[in-house]
């Protein structure tokens, strides 16, 4: 049997799940998380910890750095990579994205089509990264777990995130059209 | 009936998109569009808006991680 007639094989690896799938579990794995760690779901601020120990690896310090003076900081990096719940779920978003598109025979190493596409990609990421972090969160961390938690800053943040999606739109059309 | 053709490897999703209207209103009824993708959210929001604007639309799978997807003007 050809198991890309399986209708199983169809509905699990192969088409895309539906949205209202992915939101019932984005919030069981948003109550998980917040129930085992006492944290809520965050990923940006993960990998700035990824950004701290990768600086100790070669002999660095980030102590006297302001973003990483609070104690619990502190006590996280001190705990190490492999013991930081953080950096286990960043890693399983890695690894799980990896097996769907494995599972679904679309992985594919893409081409980079023009230099444009680079500059955009390392100005979007700096941007993104930098604000992230002087927005104390990304769109899980600061949005989804901010309105999750009945915060009124995670409001504040989906304003500003459609604004800045506006303006991110139309200077795609202007550079990229 | 023309047929026309759409490299869009490579391009992020809105790009293909956007570059099918575009390259569709310039098209005839009747004329073909063949947009060549690689990016899976493209491979659902091009179909699913031509569909809307009421073409025909056929979805190819290539290769791994890479597309065809076929219009048919129909107004």
């Amino acid at each position: 049997m050809d198991i890309r007639k399986n209708k199983f094989y169809k509905a699990w690896f192969k088409d895309a799940w539906p949205y209202i799938t992915g939101a019932v579990l984005l919030s069981v794995f948003q109550i998980v998380t917040l129930a085992t760690t006492g944290n809520p779901w965050g990923v940006s601020g993960v990998l700035a910890n990824w950004g701290a120990w990768f600086v100790e690896l070669f002999g660095g310090s980030v102590d006297k750095w302001y973003y990483f003076s609070s104690e619990g900081a502190q006590a996280t990096l001190a705990n190490g990579f492999f013991k930081d719940p953080g950096t286990m779920r960043n890693l399983g978003i890695i690894i799980g994205a990896l097996f769907a598109t494995l599972m679904a025979s679309q992985f594919k190493i893409k081409k980079i089509k023009s230099k444009k596409q680079i500059i955009a990609a390392v100005l979007g990421g700096l941007l993104m990264g930098y604000g992230a972090r002087i927005g104390f969160g990304c769109n899980i961390g600061a949005l989804f777990s901010g309105i999750a938690s009945m915060s009124l800053s995670g409001w504040v943040y989906a304003i500003f995130l459609f604004a800045g999606a506006y303006v991110g739109s139309k200077l795609l059309v202007k550079f990229f059209m | 009936m023309a047929e026309y053709e759409l490299d869009c490897m490579g391009e992020a999703c809105p790009v293909p998109l956007i570059k099918a209207e575009k390259e569709l209103l310039k098209m005839s009824v009747g004329d073909i569009l063949i947009i060549q993708i690689d990016h899976s959210c493209a491979m659902k929001n091009v179909p699913e808006w031509a569909r809307k604007q009421g073409h025909n639309v056929e979805l190819e799978e290539v290769d791994d991680g890479e597309w065809e997807v076929v219009i048919e003007k129909m107004k």
